[in-house]
């Protein structure tokens, strides 16, 4: 897709082509069954998650075939974004300022490209934490194959397994409150696929540049 | 066995040979462990390979099949010579001092045989094998028949001291004397530091004279099956005899028989030539009752100054009363208590030379019941052939086994199939749940037991269908008559349902009872006509009792079925348990245990008192019933060995005991892989003959036969039964070999890859265990390995039909060399080649 | 013994307190297997098959006197028969009856997360409630003795249950009873320690086996399984009894630090991002017209 492909009428932006929503989805899908079901496993207390989802068998049966799911679908966006997700010189200045990023103070914020180094770290962690989870996830499917004295696997699994699963929750966490309440308009985007051009001028202003070939105000 | 599972408990000591009853006794075993338990008693396993057995024993001697002559008469020689024996015991209570007849010749004497030997007719003339003392003139042979063998004395000359060069001990002595250590090493292949920590850890009991402690034996088929099997027992008796064990609580000579029922069978005249108690069977020489009667009754031979029971010389009494009990009122003392009925035995009927005259065409046809004939007979292909040519075979089973189905086995082709005219019966017949009726265990304890479940269609009963087959043959003599139907329309058949006789019925008849009015003379005691007797001593000669086997009675009397009592109780905690089912004779638990007490009738051991002389009775008095004469006071000196003509235990066996020599010499087995190193000239046993047929052939080294080979069963089978149980398939779930791992690596064979064993007579093919449990030996400077196939397998069973197995039968190696006493066949120890399929 | 003996007192995977959590333990029952007189006859695996009414499974010959490599969740009790070369050259034949050894710290209870699969009893005894399992297996992960084993059918882990249901009823378990030599004893933790450490102190003594000792790990809290060894000091000879199991620190971790850690660390994001969202609000806050903006294309 050329820059000039992206630029819709009525000042909209295309952000996200169809099988990039399509594979975020699935991802995100099969990522939620994942996590309520996990939740299940993981504590008594969440056990009630799994009774709503079918009972405690059926949240076992389909765990790792959704994880499978996800894993295809995390798999998917490497070879779709990882180039894009490559860390760059910005990114350094980005994490320097991340406190005004916190604070909301976005135009003392270096200029982002189409990601941002924080989505660039949400990108990698679920690539990391997924070939880790998928991992682990497959010794847990079939501890019983695992010969006895490989058992060490076994014993890593447990504990890589809900770690990584924790790792992904908090980035999950962000990424829900970044997209759905911080950043309006990235939700409709990857819903829809496109945004304003107000919205990829404030946060994404590289972009921007690299899509209309216009600068940007200047920094004050 | 002389004592008894529950005895075992009683014991110091144990070495077991020739069998490995933790694999094959397993709930019996129970009782050595208790010993280990409670008396921290001592195990020595000797076993070809380091068996279930050897697990738990305390030492262990891997031992060449079939040596086990030269093993225990190294033991003997270690315990002379390091005077670990029971010289008070030996003395008083076994022929150690009587003095044997001057023509008598040991084999390092005379060539490697005993004296009498006659080359060409493979026999001995044991005339010489006889006691010095005073003679009664040997009578002329009748008829052109060879001289029958002289009597013993009536007095027999004895040195109390042992040192007559000619008496038995010093006999002993010097026979045994050959076997040292070295020898015993270079024929076992047990190295010497080995064999002489097993001699003196058994020989230990009778360490500084010590009579305290006790030592058992305990054997089973390991032993038996060989072409000298009676005289390995024999060894192991002359053993316990020198170490005083004989008689004791804990001690004896033990046979653990590999069936429930074996012992019951034996008791019953399982073998040809004995009638049901070991009665002699008639032989055409008998010309009359009284003619057998003389010869088969022994009169007591002894020094002057002993007695004898002599008990066997009650066998008019046990012998009219059975004739009594078969043909009721058609035994009379007219007609000699029917002695014409009785088939003469004329030669050997034993089971190898009834399938080899199977083989032969001499019998035409058989009735096999409770066996599986082709699978547990030596050299199957010769049995396969030999009904091949039988006219009918009746099969009463309860599976489709490989006996009923032989014209199916592995290499009959379609034609051959076609050629093979032979009408097969199979029956199907009840299981041992399916039945009741009593079992008489390894300790001679008989007990009842009840059908448990109901036979499934149309099984019979084997009663019921030889009764039926009994009743029909009747018929037809009565219809048609024959040449000489007496003895089958005369026979007593007097049971309440005669087409289904019961067992307690049965049983009934063996115990026995009175004919007419009966009183003992000494008790005053009487019983009436028609009631059971008590017990033999009340068995009579004159026809007025009745007996279906002299040694079973008392074992259903008028108190009722004396098997079926269950009173678990054993106040002496020796493990008599006198209220639980029946042993033979007269509920004794441990045969001669007079012997359990010194001459002056005190227990060897005040801790383990078995029976005693009391003397304000004037009695014989114990925890155990006394086999003894109740009122024979001990300085009358009787001797304990009851049984025997001399009253005393026999290290040295006279005249016709054995056909083989009155002392075990060691012969090699009919394969071997060396030449005996006692004499090379006269290397196996000399009497043995082997058959001469087309599928009676014999390997040896020279040939490739060069591993020695032996056969064993597994705790996870039994016999060729389970096969069919898909229980103990899971178990164990295919055949297999067991080798040494040396012998697997220089083969280049690993466990579970496929191995094929042949013999001079057939093959085997099966996966390879190979295991450290068996090392490669050196036998006579030669090295030498052994392996060990169990035998449970066939072409019938659940592995077979899923073409999990070769279909192959163990017995397809083995040969039929049989021992010349017992008639067994040699299946423990014979040569093989092994190659990788 | 009555049912009481049956009181649960810890549940595996439970929210909330346990029902029989503070009953009274009469006494905890123990089965004694001294291995010293095991002669290997597998009447105790008989005995489990037949009373449990497990259904036959196929085996295949394999070098063994064993009737299999391991346990299977339908054989439940196997004797592993181990060849030892001692240092004199003589020869031991290890038979070990293996089976559930009823941890008095069990692994797979720490290690299951389905409510109510995985009980232990106030007699000791570890059951697994099929019922209730959901086939994650994570009981196998946390046994140190590679005992719970899968149905691959129907996907619930089964293992020996000491009969419980025996037991419950005053009996002995199926295998003891089954057992020829008496080398299988059963009765309360206290007595059969006595009676194992009587016969190690019998082997030790009167027997070649100066090393004869109890197997009684501490690593689980103690087993309801204890064996009499010829050698105390290689458990490891006897078909991998491990010398000193404990339920895996991964297992412990996992079910301890990390689940306090991960909980409080995901309340915690929660609360700090929606007091993030009440102090600072959405990044577009000064610009109304943004969304609709978008809205109106």
């Amino acid at each position: 897709m050329s820059p000039s492909d992206q630029i819709l009428p009525h000042g909209r932006i295309l952000r996200y082509a169809f099988h990039e929503r399509l594979t975020h989805w699935i991802a995100a899908g099969s990522y939620i069954y994942l996590l309520l079901t996990g939740l299940a496993f993981w504590s008594p207390w969440c056990i009630w998650l799994a009774v709503i989802l079918g009972g405690g068998q059926v949240s076992r049966m389909l765990h790792p075939w959704a994880g499978l799911i996800f894993t295809g679908a995390v798999l998917k966006m490497y070879s779709m974004w990882s180039t894009q997700m490559r860390s760059t010189e910005a990114d350094k200045k980005w994490w320097d300022s991340i406190g005004y990023y916190i604070r909301n103070e976005d135009d003392k914020m270096p200029a982002a490209g189409r990601y941002n180094a924080g989505q660039k770290l949400l990108f990698w962690g679920f690539i990391t934490c997924g070939v880790l989870l998928l991992l682990s996830g497959v010794i847990l499917w079939f501890p019983e194959y695992v010969p006895w004295n490989l058992r060490f696997l076994r014993y890593l699994a447990v504990l890589i397994h809900p770690a990584a699963a924790l790792l992904t929750i908090g980035l999950f966490l962000i990424h829900i409150y970044m997209s759905v309440f911080a950043e309006r308009g990235a939700f409709g985007s990857i819903i829809r696929g496109d945004v304003s051009l107000t919205f990829a001028k404030r946060y994404h202003p590289r972009w921007y540049e690299e899509i209309t070939g216009q600068a940007t105000s200047p920094k004050k | 066995m002389t004592n008894g599972w529950i005895d075992i408990k009683n014991t110091d000591m144990m070495l077991i040979m020739g069998g490995n009853p933790a694999e094959n006794h397993p709930c019996g075993f129970k009782w050595a462990i208790e010993a280990k338990r409670t008396r921290n008693a001592k195990l020595i396993s000797v076993d070809p390979r380091f068996t279930r057995t050897s697990s738990v024993a305390d030492h262990f001697c891997q031992i060449r099949a079939g040596t086990d002559i030269a093993f225990l008469g190294g033991v003997i020689n270690y315990a002379i010579e390091n005077n670990r024996y029971a010289k008070d015991y030996i003395i008083n209570y076994t022929n150690a001092a009587f003095v044997v007849d001057g023509g008598f010749k040991l084999p390092s004497d005379t060539d490697g045989v005993f004296s009498g030997f006659d080359a060409e007719k493979q026999s001995y003339n044991r005339a010489s094998w006889n006691y010095a003392g005073g003679k009664s003139a040997p009578s002329a042979g009748q008829n052109g028949a060879p001289p029958p063998l002289p009597p013993l004395p009536e007095k027999v000359d004895f040195d109390p001291s042992l040192q007559n060069p000619n008496c038995v001990f010093q006999l002993l002595k010097k026979h045994y004397s050959r076997y040292t250590p070295e020898m015993v090493e270079r024929v076992t292949g047990i190295p010497k530091e080995q064999f002489v920590k097993a001699a003196d850890l058994y020989t230990s009991i009778r360490k500084d004279g010590d009579m305290k402690k006790a030592g058992t034996i305990i054997y089973a088929v390991g032993w038996t099956q060989h072409s000298f099997g009676t005289q390995i027992i024999r060894t192991a008796a002359m053993l316990q005899l020198l170490l005083g064990n004989v008689g004791r609580a804990g001690g004896g000579v033990n046979a653990l028989r590999g069936h429930s029922n074996i012992q019951g069978a034996t008791d019953m005249a399982g073998l040809y030539d004995s009638l049901p108690g070991y009665l002699k069977v008639p032989t055409p020489a008998d010309a009359s009752f009284e003619a057998w009667m003389k010869r088969i009754t022994p009169t007591s031979s002894k020094p002057a100054q002993w007695e004898s029971f002599n008990y066997w010389s009650n066998t008019p009494k046990f012998m009219v009363s059975l004739m009594k009990m078969m043909y009721g009122d058609g035994a009379t003392k007219q007609n000699e208590w029917a002695f014409d009925y009785l088939p003469k035995v004329d030669r050997d009927y034993s089971w190898v030379n009834l399938w080899n005259n199977m083989y032969n065409g001499v019998v035409k046809g058989l009735l096999t019941f409770g066996m599986n004939g082709v699978a547990i007979g030596p050299d199957s292909k010769k049995n396969i052939d030999a009904l091949k040519k039988t006219e009918f075979l009746v099969v009463g089973e309860i599976y489709a086994d490989e006996t009923s189905e032989f014209w199916k086995s592995p290499g009959v082709t379609q034609d051959e199939m076609k050629q093979i005219q032979t009408t097969v019966y199979r029956l199907p017949c009840a299981g041992f749940a399916e039945k009741d009726g009593s079992f008489t265990n390894s300790a001679r304890w008989l007990v009842w037991k009840n059908t448990a479940v109901p036979t499934p269609g149309d099984a019979r009963l084997d009663q019921a269908i030889l009764a039926q087959i009994f009743l029909r043959v009747r018929e037809l003599y009565k219809k048609d008559g024959g040449k000489f139907p007496d003895p089958i329309l005369k026979l007593s058949w007097s049971y309440t349902d005669p087409m289904n006789p019961s067992l307690a019925e049965v049983l009934k008849e063996l115990n026995g009872k009175a004919l007419a009015d009966l009183e003992d003379p000494a008790t005053k005691v009487q019983i009436k006509k028609g009631q059971q007797v008590p017990g033999f001593g009340w068995l009579k000669d004159d026809g007025t009792t009745a007996c279906g086997n002299w040694l079973y009675s008392g074992s259903y009397t008028e108190a009722g079925n004396q098997t079926a009592r269950r009173d678990p109780s054993d106040p002496s905690d020796m493990g008599v348990h006198a209220g639980w089912g029946w042993s033979w004779p007269a509920n004794r638990r441990v045969l001669y245990n007079r012997a359990s007490c010194d001459v002056d009738g005190k227990p060897w051991d005040a801790s383990r008192k078995q029976v005693w002389w009391n003397e304000g009775l004037e009695k014989w008095v114990g925890n155990d019933v006394p086999d003894f004469k109740a009122d024979s006071k001990p300085k009358d000196h009787m001797g304990p060995f009851i049984m025997n003509p001399e009253g005393v235990g026999r290290i040295f066996a006279p005249l016709a005991a054995f056909a083989d020599g009155p002392f075990p010499e060691y012969y090699e087995p009919f394969e071997s892989p060396i030449q005996n190193p006692f004499h090379p000239e006269q290397s196996t046993n000399p009497v043995v003959k082997a058959f001469k047929t087309a599928d009676d052939k014999l390997g040896t080294s020279k040939d490739g036969f060069n591993v020695v080979c032996t056969t064993f069963r597994l705790t996870e089978h039994y016999h060729y039964w389970t096969k069919n149980n898909p229980m103990n398939v899971q178990l164990v779930p295919e055949p297999f070999i067991e080798m040494a791992a040396e012998m697997a690596d220089e083969m280049g064979i690993r466990g579970g890859e496929r191995v094929k064993v042949s013999s001079a007579r057939g093959e085997y093919v099966a996966k390879a265990m190979v295991t450290k449990r068996i090392k490669p030996m050196m036998i006579d400077g030669k090295k030498t390995y052994q392996i060990g196939i169990p035998f449970h397998w066939g072409y019938r069973g659940i592995a077979e039909d899923e073409g999990k197995t070769s279909r192959m039968l163990t017995n397809a190696l083995t040969s039929t060399i049989i021992d010349p006493n017992a008639h067994t066949p040699e299946f423990k120890g014979f040569l093989v080649k092994v190659e990788k399929v | 013994m009555s049912q009481a003996t049956l009181r649960v007192q810890k549940i595996s995977g439970h929210a909330g307190p346990v029902a029989g959590e503070d009953a009274q333990r009469e006494f905890t029952v123990c089965k004694l297997i001294d291995t010293t007189t095991c002669i290997g006859c597998k009447a105790c695996e008989v005995a489990c098959m037949e009373w449990n009414d497990l259904p036959f499974g196929e085996t295949v010959f394999d070098n063994t006197y064993q009737t299999m490599p391991e346990t299977r969740w339908n054989y439940w009790n196997l004797i592993l028969f181990n060849e030892h070369e001692k240092e004199d050259g003589s020869l031991m034949w290890l038979m070990r009856k293996n089976q559930c050894m009823h941890c008095a710290e069990p692994g797979c209870l720490a290690a299951c997360p389905a409510d109510g699969a995985i009980v232990q009893y106030a007699n000791g005894i570890v059951d697994f409630q099929q019922a209730n399992c959901i086939g994650c297996g994570y009981c196998i992960t946390g046994c140190p003795f590679d005992i719970p084993k899968m149905n691959p059918k129907t996907n619930r882990v089964f293992k020996c249950t000491l009969c419980s249901d025996r037991v419950s009823e005053g009996l002995e378990p199926a295998c003891i009873k089954s057992c020829p030599t008496g080398c299988l004893h059963f009765g309360s933790k206290d007595d059969m320690k006595d009676l194992a450490e009587k016969r190690a102190r019998q082997l030790r003594e009167h027997y070649d086996f100066p090393q004869a000792g109890v197997y009684d790990p501490a690593g689980v809290g103690g087993t309801g399984v204890v064996y009499v060894l010829h050698d105390a000091t290689k458990p490891e000879l006897y078909g991998g009894l491990p010398a000193d199991p404990h339920v895996p620190w991964s297992v412990k971790l996992w079910k301890g630090p990390l689940k306090w850690l991960g909980n409080v660390a995901m309340v915690g994001g929660l609360i700090g991002l929606f007091v993030h969202y009440l102090r600072f609000g959405p990044k577009d806050r000064d610009d109304e017209n943004i969304n609709t903006e978008g809205g109106k294309s």
